[in-house]
């Protein structure tokens, strides 16, 4: 397993290098100038030309690249041209609440969405798969910025439960992570009961069965073990992915998180900050799967790195 | 499975606890006065020296030599600020300051003039990469204290403890108004240096004379203000001015009515006028001022067909103002024909308006060449919302009876400013507020040898390059109006360089807690909060 993970995170090194060169070489080919969209109206030739100097921005490219790569290599990913601050410090300031919000979407998604999965295969055709899948596809379809304000309509402005927007206690975490965790929950719950419905017709569960084990242990105690193997991965790439995603409902709901560092970045240019978001949300997402990957073979005993 | 159901529910309470860790509480204590707003973006820096927008903290924490207050709705006056009185000597090349003794910065420092030499030296100072240093361009020494051939600026001088002497390169008319303007906002050397980089970034490394001091600033969510005891000019009515970062605008909307801000800006969702003014409970609660601002369209001449006069005209012929005014903007604003807009130093009421006539625009076209129409691009910036695609699009329908085919081409932003500052951006529609209560400030922006170019509007007249420079040194406040006004006909009527729209009415909703609220004399979204009070 050590061997595997090792292998794993040394496979990584190239992916993250690679990541970063298209970053910074995509955004050397659009056209923008951080400097011009950091005076936006008040932008006067002679100011922009001086700044940008000053900023080293007029050396070429790959130069910069280089010196981007350097001052990684000493743990340094430069300060954001617009915000002025350490890239770092910003990064390590907007996690913490874009990970509060994705684990407390990701929960929501799980508690409802196994759960709702289980009920609608063992209870196949009836009202509350209907039910519960209408609830998935609707989920599923609906976009985050209409379902985020259709929940602050109702639940903030009109039945006055919840707070609209903000991020200074438990209450505010509420309706962002329902709005976020609605579409992987309807995700679960469909995988969860396609899963658990395949596994029901296998022989094991009609021996089990055959045998008088009563329905519920066959259900807990054998089937769900085996379907919530592709569950699990899901989950766990579903949390990085939750991450490095939550964009508009960090938007909608005025949280200070990681994604609105990343499109602020995009937007003004910022090469420094951007690299450096782009950087975290990778090392997110291979942690993600790697997680999924070691969390599989715990689950199924037929898959063992080392003996193969 | 219980052990199992065991370590699911402890696993839940672990990741509840650390969810409730993570997640911040804060608040004002009972009994306080508190003005609570917000803002779409942050402000990113309170040091407005590395800023050209977001000017809110700086009026409220910082003060200047002169201060610009409002009158009335629209009006405005300079009136002394941290320097009580001045003076300027005959050939107006020397303007000397005498401070106001007793006033304490934040930290408990006096301010001294060498506070003030300090503040305008840090401009031009190439170290600090300031983005404002063109407000401070005719002072003597400015040029090589920025190209970094002098450690000081040869024309900032503290002459005693509370005296400053500024010693400008030639006259400079506007300068007192510049110096009333945030950029100019005055800082504490001791603590200024001690901050280095960091000066304004957080509450801990800001400090000014202000009314208020910045007590928590956290990046994209929210800062708070708290009155200043010691002010100079007494303590501000409120105790606490929340001010969040709210982007989403039916997000701002929804917070309102909520009450858990206290005042909506319409200029986030003017489609949102209509509703309040219907809304029983808020249409008594509707506050509206002049914008000293004016929305235009830029045509660049670099491009075709936009080099020929006639060309221009007819597209300012094409245009029905008055029908967008009307149906985009509820009428709430007047038509603009010229360059300065109402309420500016020289605004001029008299001005021949546009004329609204296709058919004659249609002409025009024909006359240039184009008798079967011509196509045509206009530039909209994607991410600036839905008001300016709107009204993109009337236009676009608007100019089609007179022969412009319209290609709408949108951008990102950061495309749109880049390509502008070469001068080859298509043309585009904006908005201008005044920093600074002086025509300089909408002539020399839009049509100087330099402006023209970097906004892409490309009118390369020496005359008006000439006139625009001559204006900046006249002493005589009616012959510089005089000059600008003939300026200002040259240039709309008779070059057609811009396409002059309209000024809109600054519309707030303000909720029942607050006493009084003033809309600023340029009609800013940012502005002191100073006078302002709460139940």
């Amino acid at each position: 397993m050590k061997k595997y993970i090792v292998k794993r995170i040394l496979i990584s090194i190239p992916v993250l290098l690679g990541i970063t060169f298209v970053v910074f070489f995509l955004l050397n080919v659009v056209p923008g100038d951080p400097v011009a969209i950091l005076m936006k109206e008040k932008a006067s030739a002679e100011v922009i030309a001086r700044v940008r100097a000053q900023m080293h921005l007029d050396d070429p490219w790959l130069v910069r690249y280089l010196r981007f790569l350097w001052g990684v290599l000493h743990g340094d990913f430069g300060v954001s041209y617009k915000l002025q601050r350490p890239v770092t410090d910003l990064i390590l300031q907007a996690f913490p609440k874009t990970l509060v919000l994705a684990l407390s979407a990701a929960i929501f998604s799980w508690i409802v969405g196994i759960p709702a999965g289980i009920l609608s295969a063992v209870r196949q055709y009836s009202l509350p798969d209907y039910f519960f899948m209408g609830f998935s596809l609707t989920g599923v379809s609906m976009p985050i910025f209409w379902s985020a304000l259709l929940f602050q309509y109702v639940f903030a402005l009109k039945l006055g439960w919840l707070p609209v927007a903000g991020f200074y206690g438990w209450k505010y975490v509420i309706l962002p992570a329902v709005v976020l965790g609605w579409s992987s929950a309807g995700l679960i719950a469909r995988l969860t009961r396609s899963s658990l419905l395949d596994v029901m017709k296998k022989d094991y569960i009609r021996t089990a069965r055959a045998k008088g084990v009563r329905e519920l242990p066959v259900i807990t105690g054998h089937a769900l073990k085996n379907a919530l193997l592709p569950v699990v991965t899901v989950m766990a790439i579903q949390v990085a992915s939750l991450l490095s995603g939550a964009v508009i409902t960090e938007s909608v709901f005025g949280i200070p998180g990681l994604g609105r560092v990343a499109v602020d970045a995009i937007k003004n240019r910022d090469m420094p900050l951007l690299q450096g978001a782009v950087l975290f949300a990778t090392v997110l997402v291979i942690l993600g799967n790697l997680v999924a990957d070691i969390l599989y073979s715990f689950l199924d005993p037929r898959i063992r790195f080392e003996k193969k | 499975m219980k052990t199992k159901a065991r370590r699911i529910f402890r696993f839940l309470c672990v990741v509840a606890v650390l969810l409730g860790v993570l997640v911040t509480t804060g608040g004002a204590l009972a009994g306080e006065k508190v003005l609570k707003i917000a803002y779409p973006y942050d402000p990113k820096t309170a040091d407005c020296q590395k800023t050209t927008d977001c000017y809110t903290l700086p009026l409220n924490c910082f003060d200047r030599l002169l201060e610009c207050v409002t009158l009335e709705s629209g009006e405005s006056k300079i009136v002394p600020g941290l320097a009580e009185s001045w003076e300027i000597s005959e050939d107006g090349k020397t303007y000397t300051f005498h401070l106001r003794q007793g006033v304490f910065f934040h930290n408990g420092e006096e301010l001294t003039a060498d506070d003030v030499v300090y503040t305008f030296d840090r401009m031009l100072d190439p170290g600090t990469k300031a983005l404002n240093t063109d407000i401070l361009d005719f002072v003597e020494g400015a040029q090589e204290r920025l190209d970094g051939e002098a450690e000081t600026t040869k024309g900032l001088e503290a002459v005693d403890r509370y005296t400053v002497r500024i010693r400008l390169r030639e006259s400079y008319a506007p300068f007192l108004a510049v110096l009333a303007s945030p950029q100019s906002s005055i800082f504490n050397r001791k603590f200024t240096e001690a901050a280095g980089d960091s000066f304004g970034l957080t509450a801990e490394t800001t400090c000014g004379t202000g009314p208020f001091i910045l007590e928590e600033y956290t990046l994209n969510d929210r800062q708070i203000l708290v009155a200043n005891d010691k002010y100079f000019r007494g303590r501000p009515s409120i105790d606490r001015l929340e001010i969040k970062v709210v982007e989403d605008a039916e997000t701002m909307r929804m917070l309102f009515e909520a009450g858990e801000i206290d005042v909506f800006d319409c200029d986030y969702a003017f489609s949102q006028v209509p509703y309040f003014e219907k809304h029983p409970k808020w249409k008594d609660r509707m506050v509206s001022g002049p914008r000293v601002g004016i929305y235009y369209i830029a045509l660049n001449q670099k491009l075709e067909p936009w080099d020929d006069v006639k060309v221009r005209k007819a597209f300012q012929m094409a245009i029905d103002r008055k029908t967008i005014l009307d149906k985009m903007f509820y009428g709430r604003g007047i038509l603009a024909n010229g360059v300065m807009p109402k309420g500016l130093a020289g605004y001029n009421p008299d001005l021949e308006p546009l004329e609204y006539n296709p058919q004659k625009a249609a002409q025009l076209l024909a006359e240039a060449g184009y008798p079967d129409g011509v196509d045509v691009t206009l530039v909209q910036v994607s991410t600036w919302g839905q008001k300016w695609v709107t009204m993109s699009e009337i236009i676009q329908n608007m100019v089609k009876e007179a022969g412009f085919r319209v290609n709408i081409k949108q951008v990102d932003e950061s495309t749109y400013y880049a390509t502008r500052k070469t001068g080859d951006v298509n043309p585009y529609i904006q908005v201008w507020s005044a920093d600074f209560n002086d025509p300089d400030n909408f002539f020399y922006t839009f049509f100087s040898r330099s402006g023209t170019v970097v906004r892409s509007f490309n009118n390369h007249s020496e005359e008006v390059f000439e006139a625009i420079e001559k204006a900046r040194s006249i002493s005589d406040p009616d012959e510089r109006i005089a000059l600008y006004r003939e300026l200002e006909k040259k240039i709309v009527h008779e070059q057609a360089a811009w396409v002059p729209l309209f000024t809109l009415d600054h519309i707030y909703v303000i909720s029942d807690r607050v006493k009084s609220f003033v809309v600023p004399w340029n009609g800013w979204s940012d502005m002191s909060y100073y006078e302002m009070d709460v139940k």
